[in-house]
């Protein structure tokens, strides 16, 4: 059965979505601070992680990143504030998606699906593929740069194996969203935002990319 | 009425005022220069006529003069003709003047034994007539030619005039340069207060330019500070608004859906109950959403490059409608410097309305007008929207006959107020207008495409 951590300080919001995830059939946890759900997730670690981003104490954010440097779990948001600013700071900090609330249950059912779909390694044609100094190795779930393997995410890891499987072929955001993320329509922000992460972990210089570029307008491509 | 500019007005007056000025100093300087001209002219003849008639009188004094010998033994020029009257009888060199040159009233006063000088003109010619009485019954005149000195006063008349003329052009030069300095504060204003409508909020303008200018500096500036201090207020209010009323909904969403999975293990009173919370929430859903929208509607435009076309198929897709239902013109590259936030809303409430009330769109079209006018039509075959009720459709709460008829009360009556809000905000407009062979059309025009 998958787990599912609720990270929520609204003590009615927490309980009816630990009702509502059991009832879809997941075994869920509440934790109502951050420091509570980050000792949770060290001790018993779950499938998936929901945050929500005001906390007492340490905030969402905060606690994204803390996650983020033990484990690659999917983290979703689930928070009240939809505000730019917030959305793209949370996926920043490692969030591999963000909802606004109120989300219907079948809604955030069907997102925790394509992220444990995604979580799942991707299957690629081919085993290893490289580009220059990167080597995918699809079936390892393992990126290395230079010989050196790199950290990313299970939803890093599979933007990269899409991108990989239609090398020097331009992907456009939504298809990118479609083909990772699940969705049929959605925020490109998303995209946007983890490409850049991507970037950062697996280019001698993010700032000016070799190989995840950017075609304006038109979408990203992967190439040698 | 169509007013005069500013500038064209203070550059009118600086030329008035300059011309009026220039006139009376020409008019001033004509007068003195003429006045003191003719003045040591008159002298001058007056000297010379006395002197000449001095001689004509020694010439006479014999018993045998001949007068006309006389005249003729005087050095005269081509200038002065002299005259001489003796007992009634007039003597002259030549036969063009003669007594109808001289007016009768000085005649009479030089015979009195009063010397007399008198400007007239004869033949059309100004000349200076002096009379000087040289015994009871002989009278000496010379007429001297003024047309040098009337020359030299056609001269500086048209020095003058043509100098009056040049002042008042550099007055209004003069105006157009001041004014120009003066209107550049005016200038940085309106610049200012264009970049703060077009979304620039971290706009001032610099008090310390110029001292005269400072109070009209701060006070805008004040007035901007004032500004950003309301949106931002409105804007945390909404952003607090939305948290407040969101949180609980999300509540009210899970518990909903945790009653709807168990709709087997209900009686019919319990899940009809439950169905209808669950229904109200989703509405609930809806307004709160919009009402925060609609909030925000004030805030300024954020335009960048947005594919509209990819968002209306968007627009489609969300309402599990065919894609193919989106026609763009071919014209431009497709992509507008608009707000895509509010576009994609634009899109998704007029697909949404006809969905709602028509059963669905038959054509969303899009098109670049050469004026840069981007146009979003949606077409429907539903029922129309009746001619009274075309603009109050797009206020708030408002829902035509058609919504009422056919869809009961589910949409939030806030769709088309938002659509209109944010047309508005780009500086465009949301109409409806009848659609052949039947159905509505709603057009949103929106300044903003790439032609």
């Amino acid at each position: 059965m998958t787990a599912v951590l609720v990270i929520e300080d609204d003590d009615r919001i927490r309980l009816a979505l630990l009702l509502a995830l059991e009832e879809e059939g997941y075994t869920a946890y509440g934790a109502a601070s951050a420091e509570e759900g980050l000792r949770r997730q060290r001790q018993d670690p779950a499938d998936n992680v929901l945050v929500d981003l005001m906390l007492p104490g340490l905030d969402g954010f905060e606690c994204i990143r803390q996650l983020r440097r033990d484990d690659d779990v999917p983290i979703v948001v689930v928070s009240a504030r939809d505000d730019t600013h917030d959305i793209v700071a949370a996926l920043e900090a490692g969030a591999d998606d963000y909802l606004v609330k109120p989300v219907a249950i079948k809604e955030l059912s069907a997102r925790l699906r394509a992220l444990r779909r995604r979580a799942r390694a991707a299957t690629t044609p081919v085993a290893v593929q490289v580009f220059g100094d990167l080597e995918i190795s699809a079936d390892a779930g393992e990126v290395r740069r230079a010989g050196r393997p790199v950290a990313v995410t299970r939803t890093e890891f599979r933007l990269l194996c899409e991108l990989a499987q239609h090398a020097g072929k331009v992907l456009s955001r939504q298809q990118l969203l479609q083909r990772v993320w699940g969705y049929d329509s959605g925020d490109e922000r998303l995209v946007d935002v983890h490409v850049g992460r991507l970037r950062q972990k697996i280019e001698e210089d993010p700032g000016s990319p070799r190989h995840l570029v950017t075609l304006r307008g038109l979408g990203y491509k992967l190439q040698r | 009425m169509n007013r005069l500019g500013l500038r064209a007005r203070v550059t009118a007056a600086f030329a008035i005022g300059a011309l009026l000025l220039a006139v009376a100093m020409a008019l001033f300087s004509y007068d003195l220069t003429r006045r003191s001209l003719l003045d040591e002219r008159e002298r001058a003849a007056i000297r010379v006529a006395y002197f000449d008639a001095a001689i004509v009188r020694a010439g006479l004094d014999t018993d045998t003069a001949d007068v006309a010998e006389v005249l003729r033994s005087l050095d005269t020029g081509s200038s002065r003709r002299p005259l001489v009257q003796r007992d009634e009888r007039w003597y002259a060199r030549s036969a063009e003047i003669g007594a109808s040159s001289v007016p009768v009233e000085l005649q009479r006063m030089v015979r009195s034994g009063e010397p007399a000088v008198q400007r007239i003109r004869t033949d059309g010619q100004p000349v200076l007539l002096v009379g000087v009485p040289l015994s009871p019954t002989v009278s000496y005149y010379e007429l001297t030619s003024l047309r040098e000195v009337e020359q030299t006063f056609q001269l500086v008349g048209l020095t003058l005039t043509a100098v009056a003329i040049m002042v008042a052009g550099s007055g209004a030069a003069l105006g157009w340069y001041a004014t120009r300095h003066s209107l550049r504060p005016l200038t940085a204003v309106a610049d200012a207060a264009e970049r703060i409508a077009a979304g620039d909020l971290s706009t001032r303008l610099d008090p310390a330019t110029d001292p005269d200018l400072t109070r009209l500096s701060t006070s805008f500036n004040r007035m901007v500070e004032q500004l950003v201090r309301h949106i931002e207020r409105d804007r945390r209010f909404a952003a607090d608004v939305s948290h407040e009323l969101r949180s609980p909904l999300q509540t009210l969403a899970a518990a909903a859906s945790v009653l709807d999975r168990r709709r087997e293990h209900h009686d019919q009173r319990t899940a009809a109950a439950a169905g209808l919370v669950a229904d109200e929430i989703a509405r609930f859903q809806r307004l709160v959403d919009d009402l925060i929208e609609l909030a925000r509607t004030e805030h300024p435009v954020q335009r960048e490059r947005v594919d509209v076309e990819a968002l209306a198929r968007d627009a489609c897709r969300t309402h599990g409608l065919s894609e193919t239902l989106v026609l763009a013109a071919p014209s431009g590259n497709g992509e507008w410097l608009v707000d895509r936030r509010r576009v994609a809303q634009i899109l998704l409430n007029l697909v949404e309305n006809a969905v709602r009330y028509a059963g669905g769109p038959v054509e969303v079209r899009l098109t670049c007008e050469d004026d840069g006018t981007g146009v979003i039509e949606v077409d429907d075959d539903g029922p129309g929207v009746p001619e009274p009720d075309r603009e109050l459709i797009f206020a708030r709460f408002v829902r035509g006959r058609a919504a009422h008829a056919r869809a009961g009360t589910d949409g939030t009556g806030l769709g088309l107020a938002l659509v209109a809000e944010h047309a508005a905000a780009h500086g465009g407009r949301a109409t409806v207008t009848d659609r052949s062979p039947g159905g509505a059309r709603f057009r949103v025009e929106l300044p903003g495409c790439l032609p």
